[in-house]
């Protein structure tokens, strides 16, 4: 656990020193400076609009920052041969891309924190008689893409175990894609009266297997003040079903990396 | 080294299906029903860029400035290009409440022909929009109780669809008690009363209660109202022969019902130039405040119904209603026992195409829908009311109503052929017992019933 920690510990340090990150994160804070301004343009729909861009903004600069992050993180080390001086340590592969992983997410989640704190800032400024709940709000929504990162991450990094930076970062994207938009429509044909039972067998395995990211996708909750329920109950579950996912990514990972010659 | 490899697949397996399953058991059923239900795609009516936002996270961005766009709209009076923003918004959206409300109305109200007729092909999925819009938002009472409204006010028929609306928005928490009170009025006009009194009861338990907890003026003219309500509900009740009613165990007592008003209904239909009809005929009632329904549609309209049309049909939003059907509603207003009215379609020919060969002019009449100074004769039901040529008790099922219909041809409206206007004869239609009589300019006035006033005209 020792290892883990200091390789997580360093992963965290040179991901915040790392510009092009500091960069995306950047431009995600510059867009939420800007985000009270658009309300300007929408009258009577300010506050839908606020939220929305303010989660829109923050979902996407999670996005690119956990995969901007995550597929450099392995094969850094391999090409600059780093990865040598810590495995002829006591240190077992497994070991390295856990503690790689849990770094990444560890600067992804401070990187969150701080767009979440300014969004909170600035919606408690903008939205004057704002109830606390929508503070709440906002930093639910946050945790939740902290968790939809925190997989997209996970994602990423296994595949960075076999496959180049610049092909992974279209193929995690894509997994993105794929998992946000189209997963409703496996889910659709699925359970579509009609359909042959080969064609909703195979849609129900591929939704089964990919990735569900639009499962955290809960802003519109926070957006409209809906209630469904027991929203907490949903937040957790979608979490346990993200932790569960991720672990189970991380272990294919961990097999392939196990064989694959540095 | 092979242990550990056995056991990471295992964790591997487990994972796998332990994901699907949790998601499938825990996650799935409420992310679909209540966070982000399936709806249609509508992107074809985005730009690209609005598309790329809405892709990327940005949809209820894109919905709350798209719904902007759509409020300059109708300030200019572009209603037509309202629709697509409204379910463009809806798609991006389904929680936008505002838009859901905000459409069906339009689509069901601002649709009108230049004599302020809406265009009732537009019903259905006003009706439509708005049961979607209930499904994707069923926590809270709003989108049930814009439905209900439009059955019971826009169709202003088949009143039950009105009660289960509005039943179901009673089950919300955030209903508002000054809505509450229409529950009452939809059991009444669906011949419920003995739930509408039951609901008014309900309403003043519950408004005591706020009382008790907040002596304000709000909370006390809340409560002031229901009781009124309820006080001319009991009067109502007792003075159309309710109470009796039940006491006796007969259908009905002699009382201000009985008997039976005979309306002595009679119409003339005149296509006085092409597509412009004029119904004039008689209708027995002094007292102002009767509308009788007039359709004038295709013979083989679908959907149709005697004095109607299925409004709910298959629950799917079509904001492109078939160009090529006609139906016309109107109301005809009675004054001094006489209704006169000139049904001018030659202008709107979007709304009238007049495709089909025949027509059928229905004239609808429902003592539910009556107001109560009529209703305290007829009452709810219809008891105190008939017609000797047009009573009819098989059009509404357990309902006295009137029905007429009158067959007509295209000939006929478009005033050709034999009907042309130059020399061809005038199509007049016109039921058995019309008698061409004007009563115009005779003093109107008002008759107000009391519980002991006798029936001017009696069934024979």
């Amino acid at each position: 656990m020792k290892v883990i920690t200091a390789i997580a510990a360093t992963t965290i340090g040179e991901a915040i020193r790392r510009r092009v990150l500091l960069v995306i994160l950047l431009i995600g804070v510059l867009l939420l400076s800007i985000a009270p301004g658009l309300q300007a343009l929408s009258a009577r729909q300010e506050r839908t609009v606020l939220k929305s861009f303010i989660f829109g903004t923050m979902q996407l600069t999670a996005v690119m920052i956990a995969v901007i992050l995550t597929v450099y993180i392995l094969p850094n080390e391999i090409e600059r041969r780093t990865i040598y001086t810590i495995l002829c340590k006591p240190v077992r592969r497994w070991q390295l891309l856990v503690g790689k992983y849990l770094g990444a997410i560890g600067a992804l989640g401070l990187m969150i924190a701080l767009m979440t704190g300014l969004s909170i800032l600035l919606y408690w400024k903008f939205q004057e008689g704002a109830p606390a709940s929508d503070l709440v709000g906002i930093a639910q929504v946050a945790l939740m893409y902290f968790v939809q990162t925190c997989l997209l991450a996970a994602v990423a990094i296994s595949l960075s175990t076999f496959l180049p930076p610049l092909v992974n970062i279209f193929v995690s994207l894509g997994l993105y894609l794929v998992g946000t938009l189209f997963t409703s429509v496996f889910e659709s044909i699925s359970g579509q009266a009609g359909t042959h039972p080969l064609v909703k067998g195979f849609a129900s395995l591929v939704g089964s297997v990919l990735p569900n990211f639009s499962r955290f996708n809960v802003q519109n909750l926070e957006i409209n003040t809906q209630q469904i329920g027991n929203t907490g109950l949903y937040y957790m579950n979608s979490a346990v079903y993200g932790i569960v996912y991720v672990v189970g990514v991380l272990i294919v990972g961990m097999l392939i990396f196990e064989n694959r010659e540095v | 080294m092979k242990k550990s490899r056995a056991i990471m697949w295992g964790l591997l397996a487990a994972c796998g299906i332990g994901q699907a399953v949790w998601d499938k058991a825990k996650v799935q059923p409420t992310y679909v029903a209540r966070i982000m239900p399936k709806s249609r795609g509508y992107v074809s009516g985005l730009s690209s860029e609005q598309f790329l936002l809405a892709l990327s996270g940005f949809r209820e961005m894109v919905a709350g400035i798209l719904w902007v766009k759509g409020d300059g709209y109708f300030e200019t009076g572009n209603y037509d290009a309202i629709l697509p923003i409204i379910r463009l918004v809806t798609w991006l959206d389904p929680s936008q409440i505002d838009v859901y409300g905000t459409g069906m109305w339009h689509i069901a109200y601002n649709f009108t022909d230049e004599q302020s007729r809406s265009d009732r092909r537009y019903i259905p999925s006003a009706i439509a929009l708005g049961e979607e819009g209930a499904k994707n938002n069923p926590d809270t009472y709003e989108m049930f109780f814009e439905t209900g409204w439009l059955w019971y006010h826009k169709v202003d028929d088949d009143y039950g669809q009105a009660v289960k609306n509005w039943e179901l928005a009673a089950t919300k928490p955030d209903h508002i008690p000054a809505r509450k009170n229409l529950l009452s009025n939809a059991y009444q006009r669906n011949g419920e009363i003995d739930k509408a009194l039951g609901h008014y009861e309900q309403l003043l338990k519950e408004a005591r209660g706020r009382v008790v907890v907040g002596d304000d003026y709000s909370t006390r003219t809340s409560q002031d109202t229901i009781e009124n309500n309820l006080d001319t509900m009991l009067v109502r009740m007792s003075q159309r022969g309710w109470f009796g009613s039940k006491q006796t165990g007969a259908p009905a007592i002699p009382y201000d019902t009985q008997p039976p008003f005979d309306v002595n209904f009679s119409v003339r239909i005149s296509v006085v130039e092409p597509k412009v009809v004029k119904f004039e005929g008689s209708w027995g009632v002094r007292p102002v405040g009767t509308r009788i329904r007039v359709i004038l549609r295709d013979s083989d309209f679908p959907n149709a119904v005697p004095g109607g049309m299925k409004w709910r049909q298959d629950g799917a939003v079509n904001l492109d209603p078939p160009k090529d059907l006609t139906f016309m509603q109107d109301q005809l207003y009675v004054k001094n026992l006489r209704f006169d009215r000139t049904c001018d379609m030659g202008r709107d020919p979007t709304m009238y195409p007049f495709k089909s060969a025949n027509y059928a002019a229905e004239f609808y009449y429902n003592p539910r829908s009556a107001p109560p100074h009529i209703q305290d004769k007829f009452s709810w039901n219809g008891e105190g009311f008939t017609d000797k040529n047009f009573l009819n008790n098989e059009v509404r099922p357990g309902q006295r109503v009137l029905f007429h219909s009158i067959p007509l041809t295209r000939d006929m409206i478009l005033r050709r052929g034999e009907w042309s206007m130059g020399g061809g004869k005038v199509p007049v239609l016109q039921t058995k017992n019309y008698v061409d009589k004007a009563t115009k300019g005779t003093e109107d006035f008002i008759e107000i019933p009391s519980l002991r006033s006798q029936a001017s005209q009696p069934a024979k």
